[in-house]
């Protein structure tokens, strides 16, 4: 089917005029490489009548290094941030997660900054409006129960962009512009475990662009995710993990998640690995740790206890191969 | 003789890898297809399509989509009483459901519209009221004994139960040394095409004619249900089928979509596009059916099968479809492949309330063959013994019928094995590989197309004719439908080929009613035998001709003419003539020459003496493939790799190594597909991968190195000695990686597609009863 609902396209090319346009219609949607949103649009999720388009944008779109580190416009291309040379020297696991991104074509188009702000996903919600209508809706989107977990009130969708735990692991911060100025916060602090509402940007605020602080000396990190197929697909479960190693013991260990929860996830408690050998068992410990703090729920075809085996064996993993 | 003193000669096109005569079309991107039709008048079409499962429809209100603006026709169920579907028996089905709805998806109303936004609007307005009945999406429960039947004519949601036995099944048995029963469950898959349905359709009020454009590969069939269902005179309809992107059997029936089309644009009084969404693809579904198979098989100890007895249950959905053929051919085809004497088979084909199923790639022969080769690797394992040498001591001994008499003419299974068996190094490789890897070895078989057709008319299989005229072009009119599986260019060769000329001075007309003589379609492989065949008769009786001519200019006899394609000439030392002078002498008082070829099965061919249901898997030609896939499994994660595959197949021969070379890559890839990634999911029968993100066809980086190798048998009766090329190297593949994954990690996968959640659930079982062993 052709099928395009109507909206009225707006191309600013300050970040400025798109935040004043934005806030003045409700019903607007911000639309980077629209990889994600078109979709959304055509399945009727979301009904914009106003949809502000951020390609036109020229300065949040550019790479650059400055003093305290690398900064990356929201609207960089994930195809780009994937070949770019100080990001797979300095930062492997953002360049990794930036290439395992859906196909070529969408990381053509796709954003990071659409990637970040990613919606969450479900089976039961990533659906046509015939498909979610013939389902009762849901919780997320129209209805008033959840088909992943009837009983209760909360939405389980996981949040499902591959490049956010890549770039929690070095502590990214993130610039937003709003309608009542700009601030800059962590990037873990833009998410929040709920499925239904994972972002905690303000009404219209636009994200501007990605601090990622300079790589300590000897740190080394790597992104993978699981998935079906070698391509397209998104995650089932991802990780990334960031070592720094001491004369074989672990001097810094920091570990996120995607695709396993409503929200990108720093592990927590790895601090009690500081200073120990990488060993079998300090490795199985890890790999404990990380699948305790998963909590993949049925929102996938996969079903979820393999999801969190395998995200616990991703991070052994990979955790294994930066020790080298 | 020609500037180099070298006598000239027929051009050779058989065996050539002559690129496909359409390719540069579709490469440019100027091939139209059906969507690609497109006038300012024509209105959009959609389909309004149930939300629920089973159900009684109370009523359908149509009033506020009729006074929608830009609304131009409105149609509901009440539109035809007439049923649709292949076999005259069951055609139960209705374009458009009428008093039930038997699966979330089935149209419901339709609406032609200005725009397809509109159109979706209307549908969004049309109310209708359900009663809901009972529904049921497995096979189980619609066979519970309290059901409810989905057809007032099909008792107990059997569609068809067949039943036969064929020698002393439990005295063979008897004679066994190991006696092993297994069990495999297939989940449904979907062909998921390039091109998603679509029609265009032309009403002319004038003189209530109707010209229809459809994605299809039986243009013949949608022009025959049109007729049925539009209650229109067959004359006063025209069917053309434009450039098709692949079928691969979901096609093989008329659709609703090109029938609701078509009562949309007589409605309306206009032209109608419809282009349905993947997502409408998929729940029009025709797609391989949910199925388990029972194999209970006997061995000698050195591997020689005595019995077989095998029960199986196929998850049909709503309406019949191809369902019958297929439950048949999942039976007769267990023959003509090994030597089998003694085999009892209970197939259960049942009606669910989930989208119809169909006649996909290797149709009916898959999921059988998969739980069957299965069952002879399991057993040659606890036999000890080679799973190659347990295919080599059951291979068919001599030509002739089989014991189901089916009819075998040429037979390359044995090459077959001993190519791959070199190929991948087996004998040195197996049971040597390091953990995590290992080799699986799958058989596989097809027909050349059914030697009974499904309607029978009296007419021959295939008929091609031949038009040629004072430009000196031979046009080929063929009715046959080429889908992207290469047709036109196996036809082009079969006539350049008898003719010894020039390929390029060959064309083809095809798929137009209009134009072209009827063809059945392209399904069951049958086109390259059949309507190859026809081509062939219809180019040596344009050579007669040809001949003819050229004797009566150079006032010789016919039998002394010399026919050396480009030159007719008379004696060696005699200059000859052109073939455009040929052609301009053929022309002379009679004016433009066509000529005519037809193909018929032989009668011996047809089966069924011995059982009814042996008709259908009867065959002029049996295909035979063999394949070995090699794979290595992550210990972790349990994620597949498929590291190579070598595959023979005996296609009798070669007419284009390039396009076979390409059909049997394409095979193995959708065996692939089955084996590991594919299948369809319901959530209370609601399609939930009607999708290409959660129906996961295998992508480029998922392919494997595929070599494969052509083994020529030469069929007697096949063209040039061709048979089918482009169906049994599918159907080895899947127990090929079920083998290799348990030769890999000494767990087999019984149920398909091989997940990698399904796989690390068996190795961790696997490790905790080794472990509680171990305590
Ligand atoms: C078939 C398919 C497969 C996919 N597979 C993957 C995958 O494997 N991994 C993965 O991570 N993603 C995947 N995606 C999703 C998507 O392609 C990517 O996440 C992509 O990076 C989204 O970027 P975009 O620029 O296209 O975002 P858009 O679609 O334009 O926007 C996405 C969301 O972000 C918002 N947004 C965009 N930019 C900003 C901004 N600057 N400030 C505030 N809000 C903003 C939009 O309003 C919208 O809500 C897949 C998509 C498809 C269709
Ligand atoms: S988790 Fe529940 S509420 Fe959330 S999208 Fe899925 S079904 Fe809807």
């Amino acid at each position: 089917m052709e099928n395009m609902p109507e909206f009225t396209l707006h191309r600013p090319d300050t970040a400025a005029e798109a935040v004043k346009l934005k806030s003045s219609d409700s019903t607007s949607r911000y639309l980077a490489g629209g990889t994600d949103m078109i979709v959304n649009v055509r399945r009727g999720i979301e009904t914009p009548e106003t949809m502000i388009d951020l390609t036109a944008i020229a300065d949040i779109a550019a790479i650059a290094t400055d003093g305290d580190g690398l900064r990356i416009g929201a609207g960089a291309k994930l195809a780009d941030l994937a070949v770019d040379e100080t990001i797979i020297r300095e930062y492997p696991a953002v360049a990794q997660a930036a290439a395992s991104v859906a196909g070529p074509t969408h990381r053509a188009y796709g954003t990071i900054g659409g990637n970040l702000c990613l919606d969450t996903r479900c089976l039961f919600y990533n659906q046509s409006q015939w498909w979610r209508e013939s389902n009762n809706f849901c919780l997320k989107h129209k209805g008033d129960v959840c088909h992943v977990a009837p009983g209760g009130k909360r939405c389980f969708a996981a949040f499902s962009g591959d490049v956010a735990p890549a770039m929690m692991v070095y502590e990214a911060k993130i610039d937003l512009e709003g309608p009542n100025g700009s601030r800059t916060i962590p990037l873990a602090d833009l998410y929040r475990n709920d499925g239904m509402d994972h972002l905690t940007l303000e009404q219209d605020e636009l994200l501007v662009s990605i601090r990622l602080p300079k790589a300590g000396p000897g740190a080394v990190s790597a992104y993978e995710k699981s998935r079906v197929r070698g391509s397209i697909d998104f995650p089932l479960a991802g990780c990334a993990v960031r070592l720094t190693e001491d004369d074989g013991k672990i001097a810094d260990l920091r570990i996120a998640l995607t695709a396993v929860n409503p929200y990108p996830q720093m592990v927590n408690g790895l601090a009690d690995f500081i200073g120990k050998a990488l060993d079998d068992d300090a490795l199985d410990a890890i790999r404990e740790l990380v699948q305790k703090q998963a909590k993949p729920m049925r929102t996938t075809t996969v079903r979820p206890w393999y999801r969190r085996r395998v995200v616990g064996a991703l991070a052994r993993k990979l955790t294994v191969r930066l020790a080298g | 003789m020609d500037g180099n003193g070298m006598p000239p000669a027929p051009i050779t096109s058989i065996g050539e890898p002559l690129p496909m005569v359409d390719g540069p079309e579709k490469i440019a991107g100027k091939a139209l297809y059906t969507s690609d039709f497109y006038d300012p008048s024509a209105l959009a079409g959609a389909i309004k399509r149930s939300t629920v499962a089973h159900a009684r429809i109370v009523s359908v209100d149509t009033s506020a989509a009729e006074a929608l603006p830009g609304v131009h026709a409105v149609i509901t169920g009440s539109e035809t009483d007439e049923g649709h579907g292949v076999l005259p028996i069951s055609r139960t089905e209705l374009p458009i459901a009428h008093d039930k709805v038997r699966y979330k998806g089935e149209p419901v109303a339709a609406v032609a519209a200005d725009s397809i936004e509109i159109a979706i609007k209307a549908c969004d307005l049309i109310v209708v009221e359900y009663e809901e009945l009972p529904a049921y999406y497995t096979a189980e429960d619609a066979l519970a004994k309290d059901a409810v039947d989905l057809h007032d004519h099909r008792e107990g949601n059997i569609e068809r139960h067949v039943e036969f036995e064929i020698g002393d099944v439990d005295g063979g048995f008897a004679d066994a040394d190991l006696v092993h029963e297994t069990e495999y469950h297939c989940a449904e898959v979907c062909q998921v095409q390039t091109e998603p349905h679509a029609a265009y359709v032309e009403y002319d009020g004038e003189r209530d004619e109707l010209t229809v454009r459809a994605s299809t590969q039986v243009p013949y069939y949608v022009h025959l249900m049109l007729s049925k269902i539009l209650k229109m005179p067959k004359s006063k309809i025209r069917v053309i089928k434009p450039y098709v992107g692949g079928g691969f059997g979901c096609r093989t029936e008329a659709l609703n979509v090109e029938m609701i089309t078509a009562m949309l644009a007589r409605r309306a009084k206009g032209t109608v596009r419809t282009v349905v969404s993947r997502e409408d693809t998929f729940i029009t579904h025709r797609g391989r059916q949910e199925q388990t198979i029972k194999i209970q098989m006997g061995m000698t100890k050195d591997g020689r099968i005595t019995a077989v007895d095998c029960k199986t249950i196929q998850r049909g959905g709503a309406h019949s479809g191809y369902g019958i053929v297929t439950i048949l051919y999942a039976g007769s085809m267990l023959f003509a492949i090994y030597d089998l004497h003694n085999v009892r088979y209970d197939g259960k084909r049942v009606l669910t309330n989930t989208p119809p199923c169909g006649a996909f790639r290797g149709h009916g022969t898959v999921n059988t063959r998969h739980a069957f080769e299965n069952a002879m690797d399991e057993m040659s394992k606890k036999l000890g013994l080679d799973p190659f040498a347990v295919r080599r001591v059951n291979l068919i001994p001599e030509l002739g019928f089989t014991a189901s008499d089916q009819w075998i003419n040429s037979y390359g299974l044995p090459e077959c094995l001993d190519i791959v068996e070199k190929a991948s190094g087996w004998k040195e490789r197996i049971g040597k590989l390091p953990p995590g890897r290992g080799l699986g070895l799958g058989c596989s078989h097809y027909i050349s197309g059914a030697s009974k057709p499904v309607n029978w008319t009296g007419e021959p299989h295939a008929t091609v004719n031949l038009k040629l005229d004072f430009d000196g072009t031979v046009v080929i009119l063929t009715g046959a439908s080429e889908i992207g599986q290469g047709s036109n260019t196996i036809l082009v060769q079969c006539v350049a080929e008898v003719l010894g000329i020039d390929p390029s001075r060959v064309k083809v007309v095809d798929a137009d009613s209009r134009v072209t003589p009827k063809d059945n379609g392209s399904y069951s492989s049958r086109v390259t035998y059949m309507v190859g065949n026809a081509a062939i008769e219809a180019a040596n009786n344009l050579k007669g001709m040809l001949v003819e001519a050229a004797a009566r200019k150079l006032e010789v006899s016919p039998e002394d003419v010399e026919c050396l394609g480009e030159v007719y000439r008379a004696g060696t030392q005699d200059e000859g003539m052109t073939f455009e002078e040929v052609v301009m002498a053929a022309l002379e008082g009679t004016g433009t020459i066509t000529a005519k070829g037809n193909f018929d099965t032989l009668p011996e061919s047809w089966g069924g003496k011995k059982y009814r249901g042996a008709a259908i898997g009867g065959t002029m030609a049996f295909s035979y493939a063999a394949q070995v896939v090699e794979v290595t499994v992550d210990p972790d994660t349990a994620d597949i790799t498929v590291d190579k595959v070598w595959v023979a197949h005996d296609c009798g021969k070669a007419l284009n190594p390039l396009t076979v070379e390409g059909q049997i890559q394409g095979s193995v890839w959708m065996g692939m597909g089955q084996a590991l990634t594919e299948e369809t999911s319901y959530h209370d029968g609601l399609l939930i991968s009607g999708n290409m993100l959660d129906y996961r066809v295998p992508t480029f980086v998922d392919s494997p190195p595929i070599e494969a190798h052509i083994v020529e048998s030469n069929d007697p009766h096949g063209p040039f000695g061709a048979k089918e090329a482009g169906e049994a190297s599918l159907a080895g593949f899947l127990p090929a990686l079920t083998s290799a994954v348990a030769n890999a990690m000494g767990v087999r996968v019984h149920e398909l597609p091989v997940t990698p959640d399904r796989l690390l659930q068996l190795l961790e079982d696997k490790e905790r009863k080794m472990r509680s062993a171990a305590e």
